[in-house]
């Protein structure tokens, strides 16, 4: 809790130095002077990048509580978006609802494959994940033959929908990650196979020997991370209008950046999925800044990476801090 | 050399774990504190190894007074401590983890040869012939406590903290241990025994101070008190006494017939009946704990039949286990029984999530009610049931687990040494918890290692020896008799 409002704080500061220094612009069909940051276009923008990465974070978060890890959902995400391109234009349908489908369906087993392996095998979900990782992606370079797949065009229009916002605005993806984040609070807080995953993170033994099913309960979490992987892969298909087996390259490491700038304890047992969705958006927030700030793009990575030590550091700190005054107070 | 503690207070969050403490620890004495859990006695033995900084108060060593901001300051000040929890790199040798702080080296290269040879001299100083090559983790426990005690005496501490030291060590190598300390007292070394074991105290203390509730309540010879006038002071009110279990119970619910399980124990057939409290007695290793492990279902290899109520039960599977009826408190409460950075309400609830939840969602009243029945029915110390366990002191973590499988309403309850680092307060408040399970018609099969324990509560007893059931006891036998069939003397 006290994580959060930590993060809320960078994310507040930043934002209030996107307003002070991104410089203006002026709007064409207005003619009205707006901040380059802080105008619904930019900001609807800024949300919909955050979508790709915050739902991936909340299966990722629960795969990290329960003690695991899944470097594969990146590579998920490139074969649930190519393997939905492609069945659409073999069987020739354009509805979005056939798109949706066939990319949680192909997110979904590939997260059963991973969740069994994880489940029986018994070997480190960093070994199995590594091996998917490479697997899945190899998959989708073969059956792409390596070449972009155009998606439907109504599949477009369907994740481009401006609803009820201003021509241009593009909420779709941005609301699909609401409900996912709400969905996965819950899960994780409120229902007994959320509080499995965490005594399962928190005391493997334990929770062996208080009669909890281990294998359904770890699989389980790789099933809800290749879920999210395939609604991402919908949401970005459908809304760069292409699907690539280069697609979501690396993500899997902004993803895990994500939950663990969220607070998840990569010793399992702890962690938020609201967390993973601010890391997320810090995230985001950093590479739009280093857009708008017009600082030299080549330096993205460092700043990234040292905005991720620094967070968890900050963090560290705080909870110490916060102990402190307990202990005193 | 003389240690004193002068208006010593320490505060933890929610808890004044030390108020106001002044003491003084005279060189070549035994000085036992002692205290109920959560009483602060560990806290002062970690205050004067450096663990713990005061906020009030200091240390002084020959009335001079000193400042410990590190343990490695307080060793080189001559104070060790003896760990209750054993801290190795268990992966290293010996040798590496006594020497881990100062390796012999040349230029950065270890020295391996020095390393051993002042390894072993350290050791010889406590008389034990390890073999300081020897990874410290295919060690015994009263091995790798020697190795601890062997680093202190090696860096010349003139004075020894032992936190809770024989809390799992068995009866032999206690007695070693204690054999040891009077030693190590003998050439004047001064030794601070934390405990609440009383036995232990009266065999070995010259003078012993109680705490209660982070207060000091007394220092004395150990002459001038007896056991029940040391309880007295630690607890500050009247315990129950112990009473006689009645003789009438019901139908068998636990029946085990045959129950063998390779390499661990072998045809091993009881029944225990409703309302009755069966004790498993044994030595370490004896096949106690792995008989009730079997009964749970954590053991994959077991054979044999076993049956609850007259159903007969798959084994194999704790689920099946617990669905059947049968709970397990286990041995070890924080790898087994709980998840330590959970709260209460979180391990409370654990073995009962199906029947608080609808269509698998968890109701959460339904759940803080269940617990906080529970909780407030076994006494649990807690500001709430939102805290978490590992805060808590042992006696309250192993009410914890008892509540969690209380909440089962298991036919069958499997219970494997409750009362281990217990203190006496919650010891008894836990055997009437047990007594109070079997009056309500629960089939209780108990493993214990402590005597008077199995003899309070046991309406029978069962004893194994090296896997094998050698006798079953009656109320009436005596501990002498239940120890010789144990060693099959």
């Amino acid at each position: 809790m006290m994580q959060q409002v930590g993060l809320l704080a960078v994310i507040l500061l930043l934002s209030l130095v996107l307003v002070r220094f991104s410089g203006t612009h002026v709007d064409r069909e207005t003619g009205q002077t707006v901040s380059n940051f802080f105008n619904p276009g930019s900001l609807v923008q800024i949300l919909t990048e955050t979508s790709f990465f915050a739902i991936m974070a909340v299966g990722m978060t629960l795969v990290i509580v329960s003690g695991g890890i899944d470097l594969s959902i990146g590579s998920v995400y490139a074969l649930a978006g190519v393997g939905m391109a492609l069945t659409m234009r073999a069987a020739g349908w354009d509805s979005p609802w056939a798109a949706l489908a066939l990319c949680i369906g192909f997110g979904l087993l590939a997260g059963v494959l991973n969740g069994t392996m994880v489940a029986t095998l018994g070997v480190h979900p960093f070994i199995v994940t590594l091996g998917t990782m490479w697997v899945f992606r190899g998959v989708a370079f073969v059956v792409s033959k390596a070449e972009s797949v155009l998606v439907p065009g109504p599949v477009t229009d369907f994740a481009k929908n401006p609803l009820f916002l201003g021509k241009g605005l593009t909420p779709v993806p941005a609301i699909v990650m609401g409900l996912f984040i709400l969905g996965g609070a819950l899960y994780l807080n409120r229902t007994t196979m959320g509080r499995r995953v965490l005594a399962v993170g928190g005391n493997a033994d334990a929770a062996r020997y208080a009669g909890l099913p281990i294998p359904y309960i770890l699989a389980g979490v790789y099933v809800i991370a290749g879920l999210g992987a395939g609604i991402a892969a919908f949401l970005g298909a459908a809304y760069f209008g292409s699907a690539s087996s280069a697609d979501a390259n690396g993500y899997e490491l902004y993803v895990i950046a994500s939950a663990v700038v969220g607070g998840v304890s990569l010793n399992g047992g702890r962690g938020t999925v609201t967390g993973a969705f601010l890391g997320a958006l810090l995230i985001v927030l950093i590479r739009t800044g280093i857009r708008l700030l017009r600082l030299d793009q080549n330096y993205e990575w460092i700043i990234i990476g040292a905005a991720i030590i620094i967070a968890v550091v900050l963090d560290r700190l705080g909870a110490r801090l916060l102990e402190k005054r307990m202990v005193n107070g | 050399m003389k240690v004193s503690v002068v208006g010593l207070s320490k505060r933890f969050p929610g808890v004044q774990a030390l108020s106001d403490i002044s003491v003084d620890f005279l060189p070549g004495e035994i000085h036992a504190i002692c205290g109920e859990n959560g009483a602060g006695k560990s806290t002062l033995g970690k205050v004067l190894a450096g663990l713990y900084s005061p906020e009030q108060g200091h240390v002084a060593l020959d009335d001079k007074p000193v400042r410990f901001s590190s343990p490695r300051e307080a060793q080189a000040a001559g104070i060790s401590i003896v760990h209750q929890e054993l801290l190795f790199a268990e992966n290293l040798t010996v040798a590496d983890n006594l020497l881990l702080g100062e390796i012999p080296n040349q230029f950065g290269w270890v020295s391996d040869r020095q390393m051993h040879e002042t390894a072993l001299r350290w050791l010889q100083k406590v008389g034990s012939d390890i073999d300081p090559s020897m990874e410290v983790s295919k060690l015994s426990v009263s091995k790798q406590q020697l190795v601890q005690i062997a680093g202190g005496i090696g860096r010349g501490a003139k004075v020894l903290i032992f936190d809770e030291p024989t809390s799992s060590l068995t009866a032999t190598e206690a007695t070693a241990l204690l054999g040891l300390i009077r030693e190590l007292a003998a050439r004047g070394t001064t030794c601070l025994y934390v405990s609440h074991r009383l036995d232990e105290i009266f065999a070995i203390a010259d003078r012993v101070t109680v705490l209660r509730d982070g207060a000091w309540v007394g220092t004395k010879p150990i002459a001038e008190v007896t056991p029940s006038s040391l309880v007295q002071m630690m607890v500050g009110r009247e315990l129950l006494a112990s009473s006689e279990g009645g003789g009438a119970f019901g139908a068998p619910v636990l029946e085990v017939r045959g129950l063998s399980s390779v390499g661990r124990f072998g045809d091993i057939s009881l029944t225990v009946r409703a309302g009755e409290i069966v004790g498993l007695a044994g030595l370490v290793g004896a096949g106690r704990t792995e008989v009730c492990e079997a009964i749970f279902g954590v053991d994959r290899l077991a054979t044999g039949s076993v049956s609850v109520a007259g159903k007969s039960l798959a084994l194999g599977s704790p689920q099946r286990s617990i669905a059947a009826g049968v709970a397990l408190v286990p041995e070890d409460r924080k790898r087994h029984g709980l998840v330590l950075g959970m709260t209460i309400r979180h391990n409370g609830s654990m073995a009962v999530l199906p029947r608080l939840s609808t269509l698998g969602w968890l109701n959460r009243t339904a759940e803080s009610r269940t617990v906080r029945e529970f909780t407030d029915r076994l006494r649990v110390k807690a500001p709430s049931i939102e805290s978490v366990v590992g805060g808590l002191s042992g006696g309250n973590q192993q009410k914890v687990v008892l509540a969690k499988w209380l909440a089962t309403d298991a036919a069958v309850l499997l219970i494997d040494e409750p009362t281990r680092g217990v203190d006496v307060g919650a010891k008894v408040e836990i055997h009437g918890l047990i007594r109070e399970a079997a009056a309500s018609g629960k089939a209780v099969l108990l493993v214990s290692s402590d005597m008077p324990e199995l003899r309070a509560l046991c309406d029978r007893v069962i004893v194994l020896r090296e896997g094998v059931q050698v006798a079953e006891l009656g109320r009436a036998a005596s501990e002498t008799e239940i120890l010789s069939a144990m060693a099959g003397v």
